[in-house]
């Protein structure tokens, strides 16, 4: 059982991470269109609204949160409620920190060790490589809003997760939602608001969990 | 120095063998058997439920990580499904129990077998009324209110009624050396508000288990007989 608990796998990392990477995207009309808009992103921050839909849920599970981001590889991912949980990436490396008997306390796991890799390959993605990770296969897709498509390419990731769609506002290109698709009964959406950018951000917030 | 070590390793060995606790039995009249059946604590569902917890795991004290947990049950069919996943809403393993186990997902380090199964035994321990006969009730030395169970296994299940507002289930095996203790500490709300178990297994563990969200779950899950013991029906032994 010790072993058994709370080590999230490298793919729930990639995930999460993907989610952090799409202000990259916002001002996409192209992948090398892309490229060119990455070097004028300094700083994104949102609140967002995740709503988990599984075959024992009646109604959705809403999750909120927050994220921030500072060129060139500072990230901060938190989710507020129900379970107050805060992801800090930057020069310093990658820790997660969980609520836990009233205190947020750092997660030790071997999953950080995989975020860092994972963080590895998101690097390739904020110097405007979003199209070049082997690991999903990307699609852009203009209609009332611009959709893009993340499938995964590679046979680790089967049973885990069928696609990504990622909505952005046509006419600001800022991003709308996530829809991660898990399989035939279940899926996460991520509505994002309040999305700012090239914002100041103190340096705190990629540092301090409280 | 050596004193103290003996003292400890003293009281690890007590607590280690810790037996079935001494029930002074309720003593039952015959003729007045009905009127004065004593009723079996029953912190058990009456109905099908859904119940959403934070659940965090400690080994030793310390906290080895904290996940959701969603738990569907059905008290009159013993159907038991529920789901695991991180703060950020990955579904690390989603499982049934009808009562054959059915894993609809199941990530590394959650795929397996024996745990899903471990797992839904446990959640039965704390949701559904013990299977098997009760073979006395009575009281703790220190008044609690008791009824043992003894299951088809041949192990044990303690439930106790501590006032003025907790509950416990222990299970303990054939031999007596206890296997599972569980704590409710509910609220005017609701009774699964916190649920602390802790485990001897291979290796020893606790899950804090705090509510988050619980509804009726009626329309989902085919009503049946709710599920509870009828104390009546159960008080001749």
């Amino acid at each position: 059982m010790k072993n058994n608990l709370i080590k999230p796998s490298r793919f729930i990392l990639s995930t999460l991470l993907l989610f952090i990477l799409l202000p990259r995207i916002a001002f996409a009309d192209g992948f090398e269109q892309l490229r060119r808009n990455s070097a004028g992103i300094k700083t994104v921050q949102a609140r967002f609204v995740q709503k988990k839909q599984m075959k024992i849920l009646a109604k959705p599970l809403i999750s909120e949160g927050r994220f921030f981001y500072a060129a060139p590889d500072s990230l901060r991912w938190e989710y507020l409620k129900p379970l107050r949980s805060v992801v800090l990436s930057g020069k310093g490396g990658t820790k997660r920190y969980i609520m836990s008997g009233g205190k947020m306390v750092e997660d030790k796991s071997g999953g950080v060790k995989a975020m860092g890799i994972v963080l590895g390959e998101i690097t390739n993605w904020m110097s405007g490589k979003f199209d070049k990770n082997p690991s999903f296969h990307a699609i852009l897709k203009e209609g009332t809003n611009t959709l893009i498509t993340l499938i995964p390419t590679e046979q680790n990731m089967a049973g885990m997760i069928e696609k990504i769609e990622i909505s952005l506002v046509k006419k600001t290109m800022a991003v709308k939602s996530v829809k991660i698709i898990e399989g035939k009964n279940a899926a996460t959406i991520i509505d994002f608001s309040n999305v700012e950018i090239n914002k100041v951000i103190n340096n705190s917030v990629f540092q301090d969990v409280e | 120095m050596k004193s103290i070590r003996l003292l400890i390793l003293t009281v690890l060995l007590l607590i280690s063998c810790q037996t079935l606790p001494v029930i002074k039995p309720v003593t039952l009249q015959p003729e007045t058997k009905a009127l004065v059946c004593p009723v079996c604590p029953s912190p058990f569902l009456k109905e099908p439920y859904r119940l959403v917890h934070i659940i965090e795991a400690q080994v030793a004290g310390e906290t080895m990580g904290t996940l959701i947990g969603i738990t569907l049950i059905n008290p009159s069919t013993r159907f038991v499904s529920c789901a695991m996943m991180t703060a950020e809403g990955m579904v690390l393993l989603e499982v049934e129990a009808s009562p054959a186990l059915k894993l609809i997902r199941a990530l590394p380090p959650f795929d397996s077998r024996d745990f899903a199964q471990n797992m839904i035994e446990d959640i039965r321990l704390i949701f559904l009324t013990p299977e098997g006969k009760i073979t006395t009730k009575g009281s703790l030395a220190d008044g609690a209110e008791i009824c043992r169970w003894q299951t088809g296994s041949g192990g044990f299940i303690d439930v106790i009624a501590r006032q003025p507002e907790a509950f416990e289930i222990n299970r303990y095996a054939a031999s007596g050396d206890w296997k599972r203790k569980i704590k409710l500490k509910h609220s005017a709300e609701n009774l699964y508000q916190n649920i602390e178990l802790t485990a001897k297994d291979a290796s020893n563990y606790s899950l804090v288990m705090t509510l988050i969200e619980s509804e009726p779950a009626e329309s989902e899950l085919q009503p049946g007989n709710q599920g509870l013991l009828n104390n009546e029906e159960n008080c001749g032994r």
